[in-house]
């Protein structure tokens, strides 16, 4: 799916948990998040912290998305 | 009986070699060169009432006309079956069968047929979208390489069971089908001898071939996010409460978007996920965990992007197949670019 | 360790005044064995009904699949699941060969259930239309799940297994007609001809996936979502130390019958000693998070190494995001030095077009093939229906469907289906006894 709306010549970000998934399915860029079920804020932590991991990944989404690249790129997340 | 017609180059429909290679496109009714055999070969299930005859660098420098002639040609010829070569290791003649068996395949939908030397680069181009058989290197093989299309082709027209590409001969198409094993042999008796043969240096084959990937080109940087316009798309399932698209749990072959215009959090109670692959029980609490329109919003406020799309679309990712992964992401690709969309966020699951 | 199954073979199933097993019949007294069923007092409506081979009948939803069974000198089958905690794999049980108890939602089905037909074409899709089905149809009051299409099918699942327990009584005291062994040395304690023999482990990754318990394969009771891999015996492993979960589409699910009679270990056994040195068994499993199953891949590296082994079999018990876990398991294993062997099945689609597996490496480069997920399969009605047709369509089981614009509904008004191979109960086999393949078109 993101290699065809890439193909369209849009520019996409995949945030995805299984990164050998995104890679073989040819997502040029990518965003780690945290897990299948709840990719951006875990439900065992307080809602605050939800909400910081949430904000700094799609930050990380946001500088993928204006970031020239060469390859296949994962993106480092601090938080 | 069926009626079968067959395409040919300059130089095997006998009308001359490399001198009148741009011969431009013919049909003659009857049988013309390999025909007389491809006819002998299909005795009884089909006979071949056209030659089609069109020169090699006709095809490749004019290819949308020649197509467009023979195409003309058989419109409102009664045929069941079409065959091109055999190609052998002849490249603009195998690139030539090649794109006219796609052209007549796509415009009649009737079985396409063709032959072709491993080493043809034709058999690269052409072989995910039909029939080709593994041919000879030269001429010399004609009579067997006609023999083998005729004999499939008469399997397609009695509606006979089509097997493998290795058993029929054909080149693998990249559709991977189950069997059953005949005679059977059990799944542990494969692996552990396909073990013991692997750890012994002996031969094994793998039953799966790992393909190789194939990328897309990467798409440009945005240059200015604060004019930028961002959607959401998703394969989490995320959907307003009811499904009101009804979206499948699995296998999914519908999407929908949602208006998130008026919307700055997915709260609980107005989305959930209908995705069946997981625990849905966080993202039905809180949707944002997939589609992370909240922080997007904090985003769009602080001037950071330009703005948010006005829909968020989504489907589910579980056991959906890559043609209709492939389906879906085209339309929705459609849609954003009519939409002025510059970028997208797609989240999995 | 040392563990003896004394066999039974069941030719007939019938009902009768006693519960007992004489020449190849095992006679049931319906009520007693009824009784077992409802000491659960979530058990609303059970019944019993039998399915033999060959028979004009078709079961759904079928939710699991177990062979009665007797632990001999005490104890229960399943230590940690039915009753309390104890070491298995040692000494002896006896076994109804030939039979299963299958569990059957007399309405309600959910994604993880599956189908059997008894004969005709349907029969070849799945291992239990050769066995002699003792069918438990039965409904609970476990109404916070009845709509849910993931089910936890907590009370029918162990009403299954105390089933399975009651039959294996009947033959506690008689002599078998033929007694199975297995018997593996301590690892470093093996004669050295046994030694200089390409050692090899077999890793079987269990179904993990979801966060909340109830759902997942259980390792002596054990939820195995929180374990880390483990080394273990193949003893334990057949002697009832591991039952089915109930999640993932049916098709690629393990049910405890298999894990009970596991084809490849049986293989590895017999090659022990001749063309390899079996070390055991690491057990995995297949969580869902990244970090989750790169653990899980080095810890199965790790102890593969540490144990000596050259070489290994990895069995996936799903598909999908699974596959990460079985290629990265594969993929540790092969940079470890120890040459790898898959065992997995398929989701190619219904055109056979897509990718054979979400990820891929090319270090995974013998694998063994036991089908696609979601072949398309037509069926004819069939006389009788054990369970209710209708739940294929209704309840969201993972190869059915309520209404497909082109397909239409899985359930036709004649009682003809349409279904993916995902309901097809059991039916990709991958501990082994698939003899389905993939070949491409």
């Amino acid at each position: 799916m993101t290699k065809e709306i890439e193909k369209a010549g849009i520019t996409i970000v995949q945030m995805a948990n299984l990164i050998p998934i995104a890679k073989t399915v040819g997502a040029n860029r990518m965003v780690p998040t945290i897990s299948i079920p709840y990719p951006l804020g875990d439900p065992n932590t307080p809602k605050e912290q939800q909400w910081k991991l949430r904000y700094h990944r799609v930050g990380i989404a946001l500088e993928a998305l204006t970031t020239e690249i060469q390859e296949q790129t994962v993106f480092k997340v601090k938080v | 009986m069926k009626k079968a017609i067959l395409y040919l180059n300059q130089f095997f429909g006998q009308v001359g070699g490399e001198d009148i290679a741009d011969y431009a496109p013919e049909i003659r009714e009857g049988l013309v060169g390999p025909a007389l055999e491809l006819n002998k070969q299909l005795a009884g299930e089909a006979e071949v009432t056209h030659t089609i005859i069109c020169g090699d660098n006709f095809m490749g420098s004019n290819q949308e006309e020649a197509i467009n002639t023979i195409l003309g040609f058989l419109e409102g010829k009664e045929f069941d079956i079409f065959f091109a070569g055999p190609a052998f290791r002849a490249g603009r003649y195998g690139s030539a069968c090649g794109n006219i068996c796609k052209a007549v395949k796509e415009k009649f939908n009737v079985p396409v047929i063709t032959s072709m030397n491993d080493e043809n680069p034709g058999v690269e181009m052409f072989k995910k979208e039909m029939y080709i058989f593994e041919g000879g290197a030269s001429a010399a093989a004609m009579r067997k390489d006609v023999k083998a299309m005729a004999y499939f082709g008469k399997k397609i027209l009695l509606g006979e069971e089509l097997l493998s590409a290795k058993e029929e001969g054909y080149y693998p198409r990249g559709e991977r089908h189950q069997i059953w094993l005949n005679p059977p042999v059990a799944a542990s008796d494969r692996a552990v001898d396909m073990l013991i043969n692997k750890l012994t240096g002996k031969n094994y084959i793998t039953e799966l071939p790992i393909p190789k990937s194939d990328l897309v080109p990467i798409a440009p940087a945005i240059k200015d996010l604060r004019k930028a316009t961002i959607a959401f798309a998703t394969t989490g399932g995320i959907v307003p409460v009811g499904n009101p698209d009804r979206i499948q749990s699995a296998s999914a072959t519908k999407w929908g978007k949602y208006d998130i215009s008026e919307t700055s959090d997915l709260v609980q109670g107005e989305y959930m996920t209908i995705h069946a692959g997981f625990d849905p029980a966080a993202a039905n609490a809180d949707s944002d965990v997939i589609v992370p329109l909240d922080a997007l919003r904090a985003y769009e406020k602080e001037g950071k992007i330009g703005k948010i799309h006005q829909y968020f679309y989504s489907t589910v990712g579980t056991g959906t197949t890559q043609g209709e992964a492939a389906r879906m992401g085209k339309e929705i690709a459609a849609e954003l670019l009519s939409a002025g969309v510059d970028a997208v966020i797609m989240t999995s699951t | 360790m040392k563990l003896e199954f004394g066999n039974f073979y069941v030719k007939d199933v019938q009902f009768g005044s006693e519960t007992k097993y004489e020449n190849g019949t095992l006679t049931i007294n319906k009520e007693e064995a009824l009784a077992v069923v409802r000491e659960d007092e979530h058990i609303t409506k059970a019944d019993l009904v039998i399915a033999k081979p060959g028979d004009n009948t078709r079961i759904v939803p079928v939710k699991e699949a177990i062979e009665p069974r007797h632990r001999v000198g005490g104890g229960t089958i399943f230590p940690g699941v039915t009753e309390e905690l104890m070491q298995a794999g040692n000494g002896t049980t006896h076994c109804l060969k030939g039979c299963s108890v299958l569990v059957v939602g007399q309405h309600w089905g959910g994604f993880q259930d599956g189908l059997i037909d008894m004969s005709g074409e349907g029969a070849k899709y799945t291992y239990f239309s050769q066995l002699q089905n003792i069918c438990l149809v039965a409904d609970t009051d476990e109404e916070f799940e009845k709509r849910e299409q993931q089910k936890k099918n907590h009370a029918l699942r162990w009403a299954g297994m105390r089933l399975a327990e009651y039959l294996g009584k009947a033959v506690a005291d008689l002599q078998p007609e033929e007694v199975e062994r297995f018997e593996l040395d301590p690892v470093t304690k093996r004669a050295p001809e046994v030694q200089a023999l390409p050692s090899v482990v077999y890793v079987m990754q269990l179904q993990s996936q979801m966060e909340e318990s109830g759902y997942n394969d259980l390792v002596y009771g054990w939820d195995t979502n929180h374990m880390v891999p483990t080394f273990m015996h193949p003893n334990e492993l057949m002697d009832g130390a591991i039952i089915s979960g109930s999640f993932m589409p049916c098709s690629s699910k393990w049910s405890t019958y298999d894990m009970q009679n596991n084809p490849t270990m049986k293989r590895l056994y017999q090659e022990h000693g001749k063309t390899i040195n079996f070390l055991g068994v690491i057990l995995s499993n297949l969580n869902v998070a990244l970090e989750q199953k790169q653990r899980s891949a080095m810890f199965v590296a790790q102890i593969a190494k540490s144990l000596g082994a050259d070489g290994a079999i990895v069995a996936e018990e799903g598909y999908g995001n699974p596959d990460a876990d079985f290629i990265a398991c594969i993929v540790e294993l092969e940079k470890a030095g120890v040459k790898t062997v898959g065992l997995t099945n398929e989701c190619t689609g219904r055109d056979g077009g897509s990718q054979p597996l979400v990820a891929l490496d090319e270090l995974a480069n013998a694998i063994v093939s036991c089908g696609n997920v979601s072949e398309l399969i037509e069926l004819p009605p069939m006389e009788t229906v054990i369970g209710e047709l209708q739940a294929l369509a209704r309840d969201g089981l993972s190869g059915g469907w309520d209404n497909d614009p082109i397909l239409g509904p899985s359930v036709r008004e004649d009682g003809s289906i349409i279904m993916e191979n995902n309901a097809m109960f059991c039916g990709d086999r991958v501990l082994g006894w698939s003899t389905k393949t993939m070949v491409e078109y």
